[in-house]
């Protein structure tokens, strides 16, 4: 039989679960600390003391209370004095960030990441370097206490190898964690997680999802990933590959998938099919074209925004586009192509610019994007519906491009909820967007890496600081 | 939940010309409800009169409750309703902080108090999360059209309303400012505020509303939930006036 927990226990995860309040909401003062964690004033007094002498926060008469009476001290998180930093790995960018406690991100790098064949050294390298950079910017009296990445491919939990990202392209198992641990050599491990699980996290810590016990939230970027949070717990499943949403095969018949199969959620919603269907994929010659990013193209507000002429195309998935795209040739005059050789500008775009000009011309009232849109919308109800009967979650947000793709389709993605999720399910459910937006990734991945000293305050940063 | 908002059989003549037949509508806090409609149908002239622009000529008008009398805008305002036109009526020759407290500023002794009203000002668009405008000093001129749209939203949100009406807040906007805008009136919801949202765009009802109300040639054809509405069945609604069960039986409320 086991005994309680010891005492040195108890104060270990008081100190951990007091910094965690502060890290996510904000200076907050001793006094609502005191009730929100339901332990004794002057309990809370030694642990933001001790806290304090290890320089993780810092306390401060506040500017202004409204009320009578001696003001209770507020408990800040030293963000410009503990940071980690957080890498995020996507199939278009590379970023690299250090990031304060209590989230802010102190100082940022990005470079574009061109798709092609995977190599390993072409992500480590930038990220290892910007890295670098960036620490040696920082204050002595700094001290970095984690290093974290998302990465947009499935991570095994425990060595951080990547085992596949159909859209990153490895064709093999990468060591990716141990190779970034070695180029940095901080004297820290690095960790690695999938990115949308990361980003889920993020969401249901310091995001939208906020108070939220059971979420899901589905990431595009060019494939689509997923983060399933069930009673405030991540479904990491047996080996920590569990939540690849965009692998659920809701087309049996459908497109094939990076990953092999055919008519998976990604393949059927994913960046490349909307170009495909909106005619918009480079070196493919489209029936319908038009140049430009549409904005020029003004003066279509009225007529086009009508609902049920515009909006009303593709209800049924298997529409024909090829109808649809001869129908378009009407477009404004003067703004056609001369051929699929001359084409505009939005030919070249990939990644987000490409999802959000097919989102914009549809909003222009191009029939063509509107029906890819419409299409790619209905998938993407008929996903979220599978979700919704299976595990009933409060909350679903859409993150990365899908934050366009579901604004740009909403009509579509909920009247497929409306008809195929059970009533009871769909009841209290509500669909939001991503409130960290393009940074949920990156967050995510400074959680992780801030998780070892919101465990055990002063251990990890006794560890940091050797 | 008790509606915070509630009108019933309302009815609104110009002259011969009936706008509003026998109108229900009602308004919950926390949700925002889309009202749709084609053109003529009377979305405009029910927000008139629950705006207190126009006086209704027969019906019940409830907030929280309780029965009340709008005789003008200022009877609504003081309930805690804001509306947000199209226009947004902004003014472009003054800042941010001057155009949210227009003609409702605040004094000290004989002078205004510029530093409440700016600390409110940015405390307000801070509580909408609203991060890409510069400063609050800038003039309205300088800024696009969603930032002009986030600070009439503001403006209508600084009175501590209850419920804010929006007509067509992304009508003339890209693609990034109008997500900006609909995340916005969302947000507002989330936060307790009771939110009416004029749209033609069926993806903007859809992305954000949680209940959907269609006016008809002046007749209110149905409200549902949005959770359980297809956009087949309020496109339906909108130009026919019923779909199915729902809607009016030869032209009446069923």
């Amino acid at each position: 039989m086991r005994a309680g927990p010891s005492q040195e226990e108890i104060r270990r995860h008081n100190l951990g679960a007091l910094l965690r309040h502060v890290h996510l909401g904000g200076p907050t003062s001793r006094a609502e600390l005191t009730s929100r964690m339901g332990l004794n004033r002057s309990t809370i007094m030694a642990l933001t003391a001790d806290l304090t002498a290890a320089g993780l926060v810092r306390e401060e008469l506040p500017r202004e209370t409204g009320r009578a009476g001696r003001p209770s001290l507020v408990v800040r998180p030293e963000s410009a004095r503990v940071y980690v930093f957080a890498f995020d790995v996507g199939v278009d960018r590379l970023v690299a960030a250090r990031v304060g406690l209590g989230g802010a991100i102190l100082d940022r790098r990005e470079t574009v990441r061109r798709r092609g064949p995977f190599s390993l050294e072409e992500i480590v390298g930038p990220l290892a370097g910007f890295a670098r950079q960036m620490r040696r910017k920082t204050r002595p009296d700094t001290v970095c206490v984690g290093v974290a990445a998302a990465f947009s491919g499935g991570v095994d939990r425990g060595n951080g190898v990547v085992r596949f990202g159909p859209n990153m392209g490895p064709a093999e198992d990468v060591p990716f964690a141990e190779e970034m641990t070695r180029r940095l050599a901080f004297g820290m491990p690095v960790k690695v997680g999938n990115d949308a699980n990361l980003a889920a996290l993020a969401e249901h810590s310091r995001g939208v999802g906020v108070g939220c016990r059971d979420l899901i939230y589905l990431h595009g970027d060019v494939g689509v990933g997923g983060g399933i949070i069930v009673n405030g717990q991540l479904l990491g499943g047996h080996a920590g590959f569990g939540g690849e949403i965009g692998h659920m095969v809701v087309n049996p018949k459908g497109r094939l998938c990076g990953c092999g199969s055919l008519g998976c959620l990604e393949a059927e919603v994913g960046e490349r099919t909307l170009l495909e269907a909106a005619g918009r994929v480079p070196g493919v010659p489209r029936g319908a074209s038009r140049t430009g990013t549409g904005r020029d193209s003004g003066g279509s507000q009225g007529p086009d925004r009508m609902p049920g002429v515009s909006r009303g195309a593709g209800e049924n998935p298997e529409t024909p586009l090829g109808t649809v795209s001869v129908t378009a040739d009407l477009g404004v005059d003067g703004f056609e192509t001369a051929g699929p050789g001359a084409d505009g500008r939005h030919e070249r775009l990939i990644g987000r610019d490409a999802v959000r000009a097919v989102v914009d011309a549809a909003d222009r009232g191009d029939i063509v994007a509107q029906a890819a849109l419409s299409r790619v919308g209905d998938w993407l109800g008929l996903g979220v519906a599978n979700l919704v009967n299976i595990f009933n979650p409060e909350m679903v947000i859409f993150g990365g491009m899908l934050r366009e793709v579901y604004l740009g389709s909403a009509a579509q993605v909920r009247s497929r909820l409306a008809v195929d999720a059970l009533a009871a399910s769909r009841e209290g459910l509500r669909l939001r967007t991503s409130a960290l937006g393009d940074d949920a990734t990156l967050m995510g991945a400074a959680e992780l890496a801030f998780a070892q000293v919101l465990a055990d305050p002063l251990e990890a940063l006794a560890r940091a600081g050797s | 939940m008790t509606p915070v908002l509630e009108l019933r059989g309302i009815d609104k003549s110009f002259g011969p010309v009936q706008v509003l037949h026998d109108v229900d509508f009602s308004v919950h806090p926390g949700e925002v409800t889309a009202l749709v409609g084609d053109n003529g149908a009377g979305k405009s002239t029910l927000v008139k009169c629950i705006g207190g622009i126009h006086a209704v000529d027969s019906g019940e008008y409830l907030f929280d409750g309780k029965n009340v009398h709008i005789n003008s805008p200022r009877d609504a305002a003081e309930l805690g309703i804001e509306i947000v036109y199209q226009d947004l009526a902004l003014c472009d020759n003054l800042d941010i902080v001057q155009n949210m407290f227009l003609g409702r500023e605040h004094r000290r002794g004989i002078v205004l108090d510029e530093d409440t009203m700016e600390e409110m000002a940015a405390r307000t668009l801070e509580s909408l999360s609203v991060r890409t405008v510069k400063s609050i000093r800038q003039h309205v001129s300088s800024l696009s059209g969603g930032q002009r749209q986030t600070v009439a939203i503001a403006k209508a949100v600084l009175w501590n309303s209850k419920v804010v009406i929006l007509d067509e807040p992304t009508a003339a906007l890209g693609v990034a400012q109008t997500a900006q805008v609909l995340e916005l009136v969302r947000r507002l919801a989330d936060q307790g505020l009771a939110v009416v949202l004029i749209s033609h765009n069926m993806n903007d009802v859809f992305a954000v509303s949680d209940r959907i109300a269609a006016l008809y040639l002046g007749r209110m054809a149905a409200q549902v939930r949005t959770s359980d509405g297809t956009h087949a069945q309020v496109v339906e609604l909108i130009t026919s006036g019923r779909s199915g069960d729902l809607g009016l039986t030869n032209g009446v409320s069923a």
